[in-house]
């Protein structure tokens, strides 16, 4: 589809290498938002409340304004009345909907006198009854969190078909309920932002993955043009979705800093980045699911309750994933999105996907294991092929075509290396001794990118060549895969090439390092810049060459004549005599009907050790078998690949947030009882990545996206690896030992059960 | 709960002042939820401890003499005092490890350790570790291997690999996990992480 350098082979695109900017990241040079200081900065800190509903009565700040140090002192009553997230959400809220939301904040010499200032306001409650749960939400008398209800939105639906004839049709049918808890999926570095005024005009240096939604947001609520505020994301110390919007600490920042006339930080302790980020909503997913007894899907109906908490920092829900993965003629989906007293929600890495292939992909494995079928098999029957009918818009209707599709190829390059023949033929047999081994599959996929996308490239005197672009590089190391599509355009080394990233200042509307899409559609920005530059440079030399543009070459940095190469100049050389840089800019628009055939898939498998006497689940082996595309830089893929594969089994196993049923409140916003996993959790050496060879249609040099899509399949594949080790079925994550132990009870009870 | 916070949060819930309260229950850590309502309101905080020390230790092998409020953190001092940033505030309750700096030859959490307790020490940070413009072993072996994403914690990361790989010159892999294991990467780059401290024994042997 779209027209690349193909006159040569591929230089920098699909090699291996660290990042461009390692140096920076290993001697601690590089500079996260919490590094920064200004002179004359201010500290922040924000009060927050302890209910988990409830309605201030009155606030009264005059013995915290009055506290020497303190500059600036801010409540509700100080927010703009313009939405942050819907249409009904302030920055600063006379409502609180969660324990631990903000209800002031305070700007002052220093933290010491910024948090004894926040014991000096008075706040007066009328305490309000909350609800925690989404189905209870609905139910009527449940405690309203606004005053049209509780529910946003109508339910999301798509139908296809007829799914109540479709599963009368069906020979069997099974009716089963997942349940993934609220999960936080923060990054090391807490919030933290910057914010500084100078005249009407704004900067702020923020914790982001989308510098551009934060500029937005920003905009709106301090009544300016995109024009006066700036929003700056060098270094972040990780995001996974939760500083891919805007969120409350940069506007509260902001407005703290033009009350007290200087700069203010405000960073946030672990606590606060737990409770006030926004965590991986809660589903419960009822599925039925019908099958021919010829091995076909043929009914999948599937009702879901996302817990949105208290505000959604964006609306989630279920991809609809299963409906891009397999072929099935009747589908009904309808999601409830529902809003509770639990905190934010928002995207979180694969945003619902994760939690969707635990439901749909446990229920897969379940069926086929109940009519006896092999787990593989029967996905290979029913999964979208190349050239099969996709959706294009959001709903039903399959009115596309899939291109470069390989989900097919993921599952059995990993079946055959996780040698899936070894599998238990029947699931729970007893064995000798306490140590079962089982081995599971889990197979997802995602759309890329998608949005508006931009980049500016110039090319200097010297020949080197810096790419802008405005999304953050937040570990996913964009600085440099960007950089090498730039380098392998224009014709450079990737040395004379560095990027300038999360500046809205320096580069046009990007819409964010989120959902697989900077390199697929940023990338595709920044490819147009550097074939604008390539065009420039080429037109310069021409008459330096006394040949025609369209005659010369740019290959690692010399232009030449294609027919004689005794004909050529160093790029330097052609830009001194030049002298003057050009600039080259790329935009790129797709939308979702575009990104929504060519999608990348995956597969993973996993042979797991149950410990029947203490319950215990080890991870043997764990294959991760991905399309992405053309690796741009394949270091990077498996590096993501990795990581995002750990980030999925850490969803198994310690991620769930706990909320007092008495008083709403959450339990363990902290590292030692919300516990990420160490190097020692899950043994990182038996990860091994697949990369299945592709090239896309869409992306640059045919590249796909990535970061979400190794989050996803880990639940799925752990619980059917544990059923096919010992018989049982986990459909509630975190699988603790406790969980794992009391189904191997039940099954006890009932010893004839095979599924 | 909030009785019982109430008494215990007399001497303040502030965190510095915690510290020098010493050690208190869980429910005083949850300083960031501050009562708020009439019936929880907490006393105001008494005043700030002011009383100051003076701290001499050298940092990176240059000598550091400065009067310093007791309830200091070794991570404030040396991020807010000294201006070296490397060392990360993860999560300011030693369960991460981003904040790891090297204290006479050992890995600490330095926001759970006072600067005034460091007095005398020899304290080395990421910022010490490149000698004459060239980068240490395990900083060359991190970038060879990518023992990275977003780059936050490396710094804790690659310190506590400092002081593990001068105690245990040669390591089993498992003992290095086992040495990595208080250092978070919620990128998991792990596998890299175990990889780059594998290699930087190796050129460190060399």
């Amino acid at each position: 589809m779209q027209q690349q350098n193909t006159a040569r082979s591929l230089k920098v695109v699909g090699t291996a290498g660290p990042p461009i900017d390692a140096i920076e990241r290993v001697t601690g040079q590089a500079k996260y938002v919490g590094d920064l200081e200004l002179p004359g900065m201010l500290v922040a800190r924000v009060l927050r409340t302890r209910h988990a509903h409830a309605r201030i009565v009155s606030i009264d700040t005059s013995r915290a304004e009055a506290l020497p140090g303190v500059k600036a002192v801010i409540t509700h009553k100080d927010a703009p009345k313009v939405p942050i997230w819907g249409n009904r959400t302030f920055v600063l809220n006379e409502q609180v909907r969660f324990a631990g939301e903000a209800v002031a904040a305070v700007a002052a010499v220093d933290q010491e006198t910024a948090e004894k200032a926040l014991r000096l306001i008075d706040v007066k409650y009328e305490v309000l009854k909350f609800v925690l749960d989404p189905e209870a939400a609905l139910q009527p008398g449940a405690p309203q969190l606004f005053t049209d209800g509780n529910l946003e939105g109508e339910p999301r639906t798509l139908t296809r078909g007829d799914v109540e004839r479709g599963l009368a049709e069906s020979d069997r049918v099974i009716e089963r309920v997942y349940h993934c808890p609220t999960m936080w999926s923060g990054g090391m570095e807490p919030r933290v932002a910057i914010a500084q005024w100078e005249g009407n005009r704004l900067t702020v240096w923020a914790s982001t993955q989308a510098p551009c939604r934060v500029q937005t947001n920003l905009t709106a609520q301090f009544n300016l043009p995109d024009s006066q505020v700036r929003v700056i994301a060098s270094y972040v110390g990780g995001g996974f979705g939760t500083k891919s919007a805007a969120h409350v600490d940069e506007t509260i920042t902001g407005l703290l800093a033009r009350k007290a006339r200087r700069p203010v930080k405000l960073q946030y302790s672990r606590e606060e980045e737990i409770l006030d980020s926004n965590t991986r909503f809660e589903t419960r997913v009822y599925v039925r699911v019908g099958v021919k007894r010829d091995m076909t899907l043929h009914a999948l109906d599937v009702k879901a309750y996302i817990n949105q908490g208290a505000y959604h920092v964006r609306l989630g829900g279920l991809g609809n994933q299963a409906t891009h993965i397999y072929n099935i003629p009747h589908v009904r989906t309808v999601q409830y999105r529902v809003h509770t007293n639990v905190p934010n929600t928002g995207p979180t890495r694969g945003v619902g996907d994760p939690q969707e292939t635990f439901a749909i992909d446990s229920a897969m494995d379940e069926i086929a294991n109940e009519m006896g079928w092999d787990p593989v098999a029967f996905r290979l029957k029913n999964v979208k092929r190349n050239g099969d009918p996709i959706a294009r818009g959001g709903t039903g209707t399959e009115d596309g075509r899939l291109v470069t599709q390989v989900t097919d190829r993921c599952i059995e390059e990993g079946a055959a290396r996780i040698g899936w023949a070894r599998r238990n033929a029947a699931p729970g047999k007893v064995e000798t001794g306490p140590i079962a081994r089982g081995i599971g599959v889990g197979v997802t996929e995602r759309g890329n990118g998608g949005g508006l996308a931009g980049s500016s490239v110039t090319v200097n005197l010297d020949g080197s060549v810096v790419v802008f672009y405005a999304s953050a590089d937040i570990g996913t190391h964009s600085r440099t895969t960007l950089s090498m599509i730039a380098a392998e355009t224009i014709g450079v080394p990737l040395a004379n090439v560095r990027a300038v990233a999360g500046d809205t200042e320096m580069a046009p509307y990007d819409g964010g390092s989120y959902g697989n899409r900077v390199l697929y559609s940023t990338g595709r920005a920044v490819d147009e810049a550097a074939r604008d530059c390539l065009r420039q440079i080429l037109a310069t030399a021409a008459p330096m060459l006394k040949a025609a543009p369209g005659d010369l070459e740019l290959t690692d940095g010399v232009v030449r004549v294609k027919s004689d190469a005794s004909r050529a100049l160093s790029l330097k050389e052609v830009m001194q005599r030049r002298g003057r840089s050009v600039v080259g800019s790329g935009a790129v628009t797709q939308s979702q009907a575009e990104t929504n055939v060519e999608r990348a898939a995956g597969a993973h498998f996993v042979e797991v050790e149950v410990d029947r006497e203490t319950g215990k689940i080890r991870i043997l082996r764990y294959i991760s078998a991905h399309d992405v595309g053309q690796p741009i830089n394949i270091t990077v893929v498996e590096n993501q690949i990795e990581g995002g594969t750990i980030q999925g089994l850490a969803l198994t196993q310690a991620e769930e947030m706990r909320f007092d049923p008495r008083d709403g409140r959450c339990l363990n916003a902290n590292f030692l009882d919300l516990k990420p996993p160490t190097m020692l959790d899950f043994d990182p050496r038996v990860i091994e990545s697949i990369v299945v060879s592709n090239v896309g249609e869409q992306g640059p040099y045919g590249a796909k996206g990535l970061g979400e899509n190794p989050c996803h399949p880990g639940m799925a594949a752990v619980a059917n690896a544990v059923f096919n080790a010992v018989g049982i079925r986990l459909r509630r994550v975190p699988f603790t030992r406790a969980d794992v132990l009391r189904a191997l009870a039940e099954q006890r009870q009932v010893p004839s059960r095979t599924a | 709960m909030a009785d019982d916070q109430r008494d215990k949060s007399k001497q303040s819930v502030s965190r510095r002042a915690f510290l020098k309260g010493g050690a208190l229950a869980t429910g005083a850590l949850s300083s960031t939820l501050i009562p708020d309502t009439a019936e929880t309101q907490l006393p105001e905080a008494v005043e700030a401890d002011t009383r100051r020390t003076l701290v001499e230790m050298k940092v990176n092998g240059t000598p550091y003499r400065k009067q310093v409020p007791n309830r200091t953190t070794l991570l404030q001092f040396l991020r807010e005092d000294l201006k070296l940033t490397g060392a990360k505030m993860g999560c300011d309750r030693g369960q991460c490890g981003a904040c790891t700096v090297i204290v006479n030859g050992r890995n600490v959490y330095s926001c759970t350790t006072l600067a005034v307790e460091a007095t005398g020490a020899e304290v080395l940070t990421i910022e010490g570790l490149v000698t004459d413009d060239t980068l240490h072993p395990i900083q060359q072996a991190f970038i060879q291997h990518t023992g990275f994403q977003c780059g936050f914690c490396t710094p804790g990361q690659i310190m506590t690999t400092k002081a593990f790989l001068d105690r245990v010159p040669r390591p089993t892999q498992d003992q290095a996990r086992r040495a990595l294991s208080g250092n978070l990467c919620r990128c998991a780059a792990y596998k890299r992480i175990l990889e780059s401290v594998m290699t930087a024994s190796r050129l460190m042997q060399a």
